[in-house]
């Protein structure tokens, strides 16, 4: 193991929570690795101002299993999009409460983590195949604000897109 | 330092925006409360989206948009940016919503792409017109919708400045009023496919040519009233081309495609097959030293060129992964010798009808360009089993094409077999015309390469029989009688069927024809002859025969 990877960085969270983690792990995160590169060492902890302590716990954990993955790829999107697989680790990882898995799509997003932010974006879009719109309001508790004229409307205007 | 105006930084194209500002939360506010409000309508759009783009089914996509407002905006943006038609039914009730008074959204307005290719000929002037309110329109495929006119495109064109690809091959009713609107309003052109278009005249390709700076792709395949004139408007103006397609442009000389070659250094294809009266001079003249950004050449028929073109080509484009040199008939050994120098680079080789190279030269060429996968060396006639001996090495290979190669025996088959490298890749055999090419030879072939999906024997005599030929393709309509006789070509079900019926012939005859000296029994009974006139049969069947087998290297899908 070489001198650079075992060296360490500092995380805070919005709630000022601060993390001491390997360079290498934080650096799943593109934003923290164009960052370290930016700044080089220092001593100084980086403010997260848009996660907080229990989300980014949760990302680097995630980053902590994923540290010697490969970089992925640059693929084209619609490769990306046909593969709706997730593999068991993740798929046991976003078992977590409907807001949690929210609060890691936004951290992700933010952090720029692509492969966390595309599972849980698999992860939600998984859970609306095959339903209706009633049962997507049930599982997401969504308020229909839709007048009943409007939606005929809508529904009027997209019948070209038939139901397959 | 990180802040919180750090906004998410997505990728897909700011394009996607929704065109209104959905109920959402504003992404550029930070998450400050613990507990936070996150869920599923208060996400950023951006993130709706994005998800969205996981969901594969149009059903489920639909099921979205009736959920809530914001999810509404989202999910209508996705569907509508490339509609999906399942047929004619639902484009015409597309078009009836266009037409609403008091729409939702402004629907014309979330279309980007738009694919009219496999409707084909329902395509009518009307339905185009009907789509002019597509003013955000980046890329159109018309291709093959042949009852189109001038008149289909004229009000699109003229309010599309965002079209940045426009596909209009085969629709040979377009003239160069197309290319000149193009030109005047289109100006961020990138892929233009005019290919088939006869009635395109160097007026309209110049049009393109002097206003379409950012001009990457053109394809004018079998526009055969282009001339110089228009192509060195082309060079000289558009720079950034990647990839330039003149094939049967056959009043092309040497002095454009210098000028092409001086110019744009960023060519990546190059197709000028059929370009009759290109010299040596085009290639040894303006080349640039360095030319490795090419990967494809397609010089078929440009039988003028020698070892010399060949030479220059190869040291400067030394990276070239496809090089179709077909009927170049001037080549020689000298010429492959060059090729050679490519080495692992070059994938696929089409030197078929080039019928001065010798075992010599392909020894070497196997050598030295040992990531070969397709090689073509159909009518090169002074090959014998040595050649394949060498090709039975290269790890790669998948296509093989020894069309009248008339030298080739059963010993250059079981080279390809015994070579445990080969056999797991082989793909498609080509050995018609081979006539010395026993049913031994090829059962082993067949029971030895799990992946074969094309084997053609045409003029094989071992192969004229009903009982074999029942497998095969059906010959192809405007062949004469005599000819689909001699037609012997299997395909993907077709190898499966042969190899299920040799096998069974095998078995019952004692493995007559699996055992290598049977084999040679059967050559001693008098079924091969060497002194069959191969070149004097009058036709070829080559052609034909290697159908759709370029096309399959070149992948021109989608322009991204």
């Amino acid at each position: 193991m070489s001198a650079s990877e075992a060296k360490k960085i500092t995380l805070k969270s919005c709630d000022d929570i601060e993390f001491k983690v390997d360079i290498r792990v934080a650096s799943r995160s593109i934003l923290l690795k164009n960052m370290i590169e930016d700044v080089g060492e220092t001593d100084q902890s980086i403010p997260l101002p848009n996660v907080n302590e229990r989300v980014l716990k949760k990302v680097l954990e995630w980053c902590e299993h994923h540290k010697d993955d490969p970089q992925p790829a640059i693929e084209d999107s619609d490769t990306r999009r046909r593969n709706t697989e997730i593999d068991d680790w993740n798929k046991k990882f976003l078992e977590v409460e409907q807001d949690m898995l929210f609060e890691i799509i936004l951290a992700a997003n933010y952090l720029d983590i692509k492969q966390l932010l595309d599972i849980g974006c698999k992860t939600v879009a998984n859970m609306i195949k095959g339903k209706t719109p009633e049962q997507i309001r049930e599982t997401f508790n969504i308020q229909n604000d839709f007048t009943p004229e409007e939606e005929e409307q809508i529904r009027k205007e997209n019948e070209w897109a038939e139901d397959r | 330092m990180v802040s919180a105006t750090n906004s998410p930084v997505l990728y897909h194209s700011p394009n996607n925006r929704p065109l209104h500002s959905p109920n959402s939360l504003n992404n550029n506010q930070p998450l400050i409360p613990y507990r936070s409000l996150v869920s599923a309508a208060t996400l950023p759009s951006e993130l709706i989206i994005y998800i969205f783009k996981f969901i594969t089914s149009p059903a489920d996509l639909k099921s979205c948009i009736f959920v809530c407002k914001s999810w509404c905006h989202c999910g209508v943006e996705l569907l509508w940016h490339k509609p999906i038609f399942t047929g004619n039914g639902s484009l015409i009730k597309l078009l009836y919503t266009l037409s609403r008074p008091n729409q939702t959204f402004q629907y014309s307005l979330l279309i980007r792409r738009l694919n009219f290719s496999f409707l084909g000929e329902n395509i009518s002037d009307q339905i185009l017109q009907r789509l002019s309110s597509c003013e955000r329109l980046e890329r159109l495929t018309l291709c093959g919708c042949k009852k189109l006119t001038d008149n289909a495109l004229e009000n699109l064109l003229k309010r599309a400045r965002n079209l940045v690809a426009l596909d209009v091959a085969d629709i040979e009713g377009l003239t160069d009023n197309v290319a000149e609107l193009v030109g005047e309003h289109c100006r961020r052109m990138q892929g233009l496919n005019m290919s088939l278009c006869k009635r395109i005249t160097d007026k309209g390709v110049r049009a393109v040519a002097s206003n379409c700076r950012n001009l990457r792709r053109i394809k004018l395949n079998s526009c055969i009233h282009v001339t110089d004139e228009s192509i060195i408007v082309l060079a000289e103006n558009c720079p950034y081309l990647l990839e330039l397609d003149l094939t049967e442009c056959n009043q092309i000389t040497d002095k454009s495609i210098q000028l092409v070659l001086e110019n744009c250094s960023q060519l990546r294809e190059l197709r000028l097959g059929g370009c009759v009266k290109l010299t040596d001079e085009a290639f040894t003249e303006t080349m640039p030293s360095c030319f490795d950004q090419l990967r494809i050449l397609d010089l078929t028929n440009c039988n003028l060129l020698t070892d010399v073109s060949i030479q220059a080509i190869t040291s400067s484009a030394s990276k070239l992964r496809v090089l179709i040199l077909a009927k170049c008939s001037l080549i020689t050994d000298k010429g492959v010798y060059s090729i050679a120098n490519i080495g692992k680079y070059l994938h696929y080789l089409h030197l078929g009808h080039c019928s001065r190279i010798t075992d010599y030269s392909i020894t070497h060429l196997t050598r030295h360009c040992t990531r070969l996968r397709y090689l073509d060396l159909a009518r090169c006639t002074q090959l014998t089993d040595v050649s394949v001996f060498d090709m039975a090495h290269l790890p790669e290979i998948r296509r093989i094409g020894l069309v009248k190669c008339g030298n080739i025996t059963d010993q250059a088959i079981y080279a390809l077999i015994d070579s445990r490298v080969v056999d797991r890749r082989l793909e498609r055999v080509h050995l018609s015309y081979c006539i010395n090419i026993s049913i031994g030879a090829v059962l082993e072939l067949i029971n030895a390469c799990p992946r074969l999906i094309h084997l053609s024997l045409t003029g094989v005599p071992a192969f004229q029989r009903p009982d074999l030929q029942q497998f095969g393709r059906p010959p192809p309509k405007d062949y004469s009688q005599h000819q689909r006789q001699m037609f012997c070509v299997f395909s993907g079900k077709g190898v499966r069927e042969l190899r299920h019926h040799l096998n069974g012939l095998d078995n019952t005859m004692g493995n007559r024809y699996s055992s290598r000296m049977g084999v040679n029994a059967i050559g001693a009974d008098g079924r091969r002859n060497f002194d069959i006139d191969i070149e004097g049969t009058g036709y070829d069947i080559s052609e034909g025969d290697n159908d759709g087998d370029i096309g399959e290297v070149d992948g021109y899908g989608e322009q991204n």
